[in-house]
């Protein structure tokens, strides 16, 4: 073919999408999820797209990157492995007490996760490393004996260990580790200094159980999938996809696994990241809804923002300290309770709420006919006429406008007012719930959302993003090409990176430089060798050097990125002035008066890109017939100009209201806005 | 314009409101100091309607603020009615009309509209000093526990009043950190007044009345439907604990549900007197954890404004503990403040049975390690706290390791550990100290500490519940009482108590009661079964 061919595979919950690049010729294909075996939907929607092209695997010579849910399905299944883990005498309850904190002071009946370890595959060990790092006790070689005897008689399969400091100083822990790796051989060890060497022994912990819990699954997949592309005759190997946004190669992800866990919409966080440069924006809000829930990220700079905390297996799905903690970078990402299957109701005050309880896809939304009955977004869209019910997912899913009008009318009546009424007020309150849900994300991260691009994909995003951006004060929506398959399309633009951390808490005039380049140092080697696993050339390796950072009596610290590597003669003052310029800009002041301490630092590595794909070119303009029918988002019985989101071409503008219609989703312009096509084949809306 | 008796325009508007407390409460959480603000969230944001009245409040903060600021906003706006000008922002800490001690500050700003004021904007912030001895039961009387600030004028037309500020920073170790905190509120207050004109622009209103005057109606309405599904009747609680020190004190609350008013009375007579120690709690604060123990039992779900609040009554005696009068000192009044709750959910328990939880420690145990360097440099640690268990539900156990109604969250102890030479030896549950019981009570904790060092420091540590346990419900057993020792003998030092160099700490913390008889359904079921409201 000539061009390098890529591809990209994202395995979501309900499908897996398929993403082949082959130059400019872009390729996407959606398959069902198969969840006893994720491989095998794998290879079908490689196969299909492949064959769509006419290549073969041979042909493959490009980057294949790989995000997945095999990790979160296994967490929230607790379906991994036999698992147990290590800490020093005295503290085998870490897991349990957790932080002691309720995250919910009004409901007494209260719950928390369960532990992925339980209190009866807790084991201590001898030993101490003080908060200097100075080791107390070394753990004895009887004590790691009977500790191993103890795992085997057990039928361990995976040991975590997380020492006190241990990320000060790993010597106890590597020697525990090293000792359990020569008695126990076929058993996975983690250690805390390695998954997340960062203070709070709580916090690494979590994650380090995490890491344990489901290396057992992930490392056996990886190699399932290497070895199955090798003998197919792929002629690159795989790269997989991590929650901040970088890929490494399959090695060092299977040691790491915790840090996979949201490397799907990471991807897709990716993809508006790209979207973002490619339009010449440096700030975007992308805005992905979907089913059952929407998701939204800031773009920062062209960047996805990164957080270095986050959480799995909530109790209350949407609910911020409900869940088990997990401190490895990760995309920052909110997750609202409301998408296409949220269920409208009327509350406790006779007045109409949507979400965050969803139909899901079974039943579903009434319109789906799987008897469903309550009215849900969906529902509404249909019988506002913002989505044909006969072109629904391209025409393969028809769905059932009068199930949907029963539905909206039945909760009219509990309501007292008109059904269409009713459906637009359930379009208004979900686009509300939305926007409030990205005010208080963007404020609680000193981020002004007033005015901030959008960019809009998942099925239901394009149908109420222009709404959306109206409560924002935003001006300009943008409509990605390949919105159903965006995620695995920016995970094709994605370089290799790999974001590492270490502990340093100290102040600002107590630092020692040297140490600290000795630190970074350390991370640029283990960078750059988990890099060159990921077929990066040396010299193509770059380094950006950051830190988490306080003022001393604060107890939550900024993420900064630093000019460059902290020296001798310049750190303090560096660090200084890169911290004090982001905490004027999250916060709009500073206190020139009080001191400054460093509690982690940090370093992305990263190679460098090939050229991202040009969208949308060549892609001549489709005439399409001018189809008009009645919507009732904005007033009654509107008549409304229907389109082909093709046959938008270059140089046009169409002044709302319109509707643009694609396979899987319709773009839904509202009175006042007016849309045209931008870079990248992009659908741009704008406020007149 | 907006119709305000339209089930669709109210619920957009009342959600923008909602939206524009909780917004404005997190930037003000981000940029705080203090860090019980920051860390616990222990503030309060609120908007007001033009006569004071609480309207939408943000869903952080703790049940002590954010139910002061609702009286602390009424006061304010009576105080200074026809006074007010386009700028001014107000300010106190006065514990009687605030929050009950001198480190918690309110801010509080009109909103104004075409010269007109339609509402008010304000919070309570937790502050990291405020002069005096800090938190602690020590003071003989309110004036030695710091700077009192009446209320006054802030700001006016824009203005800081460059007295006031002076005045604050000069009686205060922190004073960046104070003022800092200071306009993170003020600021926050601004934003907030901007956010509600917006709204009004929005949707064509002139003011708030119409709107607010609804959500508080519509409250009230559900408050008192939930208090009428409860059966008649007056039920009476008790709860007795001992204090740091050894000091005994008796909360007795009896609780009324009156059906045909469609109210909850809760009367404190027979509580202790006020006492000569920094743990007296004014009737604001004990307002404020009243209402929160019937509300989350009750009504959970029902935001908290004006309307949700009217219906339930809190009376106590003056002078006694839970109603203290000038000067009794109160810097600690959360030590007292949060067993209130605990006598209300017994008398509940005969009306609501399936929603209340039994008996457990109200307070955290905290301590504070305090000595030199090698070097000579002084250090002192955090105050750092551990919890005991929470009650047992009847039909879930009580969370170990947890507190109610407080939940604050504990420093880690590798943080307490690089700060200051301390080392703990042991934190663990303390397996079986939580109440047997149908519903057995969580876990307190085994904590023991030393210091790494040759040279004598102190401890400054606050036990509670050493000789009381806390009580099951419905048959449910005991909690285990706490213990608290030094190289293995009980302690029964108060505050800052001198230290050899290789002493060792040791704490158990208290257990929750247990639920229902061991093996059985609950021996005692009183009441109906009021079903949960609607979502």
């Amino acid at each position: 073919m000539g061009q390098h061919v890529s591809l990209a595979v994202d395995i979501g919950g309900t499908f897996t999408d398929v993403v082949l690049r082959s130059g400019d010729l872009i390729v996407a294909e959606k398959t069902p999820t198969t969840p006893d075996d994720l491989l095998a939907g794998f290879f079908t929607g490689v196969g299909a797209a492949l064959a769509r092209v006419g290549a073969r695997p041979e042909e493959v010579d490009g980057p294949i990157v790989h995000a997945t849910t095999v990790v979160t399905n296994a967490l929230i299944e607790r379906k991994g492995a036999r698992a147990a883990m290590v800490f020093t005498q005295g503290f085998p309850d870490i897991l349990e007490i957790r932080d002691e904190r309720r995250y919910d002071m009004y409901d007494p009946q209260i719950e928390f996760p369960r532990p992925l370890v339980g209190r009866d595959s807790v084991l201590t060990v001898d030993e101490r490393t003080y908060a200097d790092g100075t080791v107390g006790r070394e753990p004895s070689a009887a004590d790691i004996d009977a500790l191993c005897a103890e795992f085997a008689a057990r039928g361990i399969e995976s040991v975590g260990i997380c020492l006190m400091h241990s990320y000060v100083n790993p010597h106890n822990e590597q020697l525990l580790a090293a000792g359990l790796r020569d008695r126990l051989p076929g058993v996975f060890v983690s250690t805390s200094s390695e998954i997340a060497p960062q203070i709070r022994e709580y916090l690494r912990a979590s994650t380090t159980a995490v890491n344990t819990y489901s290396v057992p699954i992930t490392q056996p997949y990886l190699d399932r999938l290497e070895t199955r592309l090798a003998d197919e005759g792929f002629a690159s190997s795989p790269l997989i996809m991590l929650s901040s946004g970088g890929v490494v190669g399959p090695a060092t992800a299977g040691r790491l696994p915790v840090r996979m866990i949201e490397s799907g919409p990471a991807a897709g966080a990716l993809g508006a990241a790209h979207a973002a440069t490619a339009m010449g924006l440096d700030t975007l809000l992308a805005f992905d809804m979907g089913g059952t829930t929407a998701k939204v990220c800031l773009i920062q700079d062209a960047r996805p923002r990164v957080t270095g905390l986050f959480e799995i297996d909530r109790m209350y799905r949407f609910r911020e300290g409900s869940g088990l903690p997990v401190t490895v970078p990760s995309v920052d990402l909110i997750e609202i309770g409301a998408g296409g299957g949220s269920i409208a109701h009327v509350n406790e005050f006779g007045l109409l709420n949507v979400g965050p309880r969803s139909a899901g896809s079974r039943p579903g939304p009434a319109c789906y006919g799987h008897g469903g009955t309550d009215a849900t977004v969906t529902d509404a869209d249909v019988v506002l006429g913002a989505i044909d019910a006969a072109k629904f997912l391209g025409g393969a899913m028809p769905l059932d406008v009068e199930a949907a009008q029963r539905a909206v009318r039945r909760l009219a009546e509990r309501l007292g007012t008109e059904p269409m009424a009713t459906a637009r007020g359930i379009y208004r309150i979900v686009c509300e719930a939305m926007a409030s849900a990205v005010k208080t994300h963007a404020s609680d991260r000193g981020v002004d959302y007033r005015g901030i691009p959008m960019l809009a994909f998942g099925g239901a995003g394009p149908v109420h993003a222009c709404e959306v951006a109206e409560l924002l004060n935003s001006e300009l929506v943008i409509f990605p090409p390949l919105a159903s398959v965006y995620s695995a399309f920016g995970s094709l633009v994605t370089p290799a990176r790999l974001d590492l951390v270490r502990s340093g808490l100290r102040r600002l005039d107590d630092i020692d430089w040297r140490q600290v380049a000795e630190v970074f140092e350390d991370m640029e080697d283990e960078g750059r060798q988990a890099l060159r696993e990921a077929g990066c050339a040396g010299g193509e390796i770059e380094f950006r050097y950051g830190a988490d950072v306080r003022y001393v009596g604060q107890h939550y610290d900024l993420m900064i990125e630093l000019d460059g590597r902290p020296t001798v003669a310049d750190g303090a003052a560096m660090l200084r002035r890169c911290f004090e310029a982001e905490y004027v800009r999250r916060y709009t002041i500073c206190q020139d008066e009080v001191g400054v301490e460093v509690v982690n630092w940090r370093l992305v590595a990263s190679g460098v890109l090939s050229t991202p794909p040009e969208l949308g070119r060549g892609t001549g303009r489709q005439d399409g017939a001018a189809e008009t029918r009645r919507v009732h988002i904005w007033q009654d019985d509107q008549e409304v100009r229907v389109l082909p989101r093709a046959a938008l071409g270059a140089g046009d503008t169409l002044e709302g209201p319109v509707i643009l219609e694609e396979a899987e989703t319709t773009l839904v312009i509202p009175p006042g806005w007016s849309a045209s096509l931008g870079a990248m084949g992009c659908v741009i809306a704008t406020r007149t | 314009m907006a119709r305000i008796d339209d089930p669709i325009e109210l619920e957009l508007m009342w959600a923008t409101l909602r939206s524009v407390v909780t917004e404005q409460a997190k930037a003000m959480q981000r940029t705080a100091f203090s860090p019980v603000v920051r860390e616990a969230g222990d503030l309060a944001y609120a908007l007001f309607d033009a006569r004071g009245r609480i309207v939408a409040q943000a869903d952080t903060g703790t049940p002590g603020h954010i139910n002061c600021l609702a009286f602390t906003g009424q006061y304010l706006a009576a105080k200074f009615a026809g006074q007010l000008e386009e700028g001014d922002v107000l300010v106190t800490n006065d514990p009687w009309e605030g929050a009950g001690h001198f480190f918690d500050i309110t801010v509080l700003a009109p909103i104004f509209r075409d010269g007109r004021i339609i509402g008010f904007v304000g919070s309570t912030n937790h502050h990291t000093d405020i002069g005096g001895p800090g938190v602690g039961v020590g003071a003989n009387d309110v004036h030695e526990e710091g700077l009192w600030i009446p209320p006054v004028k802030l700001f006016e037309r824009g203005k800081p009043s460059k007295l006031l500020f002076d005045i604050i920073r000069r009686n205060v170790r922190t004073p960046d950190l104070i003022t800092g905190d200071l306009m993170a509120q003020v600021a926050s207050a601004r934003g907030g007044g901007d956010a509600v004109n917006e709204l009004c622009d929005r949707y064509g209103l002139d003011d708030i009345e119409g709107l607010t005057d609804r959500i508080v109606d519509l409250s009230e309405q559900a408050m008192r439907k939930a208090i009428r599904a409860c059966p008649e009747g007056t039920w009476t609680g008790e709860t007795r604990f001992d204090i740091t020190g050894g000091t005994v004190i008796s909360l007795k609350a009896s609780v009324t549900i009156d059906r045909v008013a469609g109210e909850v009375l809760i009367d404190f007579a027979g509580s202790s007197p006020q006492i000569n120690k920094g743990v007296n709690v004014v009737l604001n604060y004990t307002h404020a954890y009243s209402t929160f123990a019937v509300r989350s039992c009750l009504t959970p779900r029902l935001p908290n404004n004006a309307g949700s609040l009217a219906p339930i009554k809190v009376t106590a005696p003056q002078g006694s503990i839970v109603n203290c009068t000038y000067p009794a000192p109160v810097a600690a009044r959360h030590v007292v403040g949060m067993y209130v709750p605990m006598p209300i959910l017994k008398a509940l328990y005969h009306v609501v049975p399936d929603r209340v939880l039994a008996e457990g420690p109200g307070a955290v145990w905290s301590a504070q390690v305090i000595g030199t360097h090698p070097n000579g440099a002084p250090y002192t640690s955090s105050q750092f706290s551990f919890s005991g268990g929470m009650g047992a539900r009847a039909r879930k156990p009580g969370p170990s390791a947890t507190c109610y109604p407080t939940g604050i969250g504990a420093t880690p102890l590798e943080v307490l550990e690089t700060e200051t030479p301390i080392v703990f030896r042991r934190r663990e549950l303390r397996r079986g100290s939580g109440g047997r019981g149908r519903s057995p009570g969580g876990d307190g904790q085994i904590v023991e500490f030393g210091v790494r060092t040759e040279r004598p420091w102190t401890l400054n540590a606050a036990p509670t519940g050493r000789r009381f346990c806390a009580e099951g419900l419905a048959g449910g057993e005991d909690g285990a009482p706490g213990r608290f020792c030094v190289n293995g003998v009980e302690w029964h030092g108060e505050g800052k108590t001198p230290m050899k160099p290789d002493d060792i700490v040791y704490m158990e913390t208290p257990g929750g009661g247990g639920f229902g008889a061991p093996d059985g359904e609950a021996t005692e079921r009183a009441g109906a079964e009021v079903p949960e409201p609607a979502e």
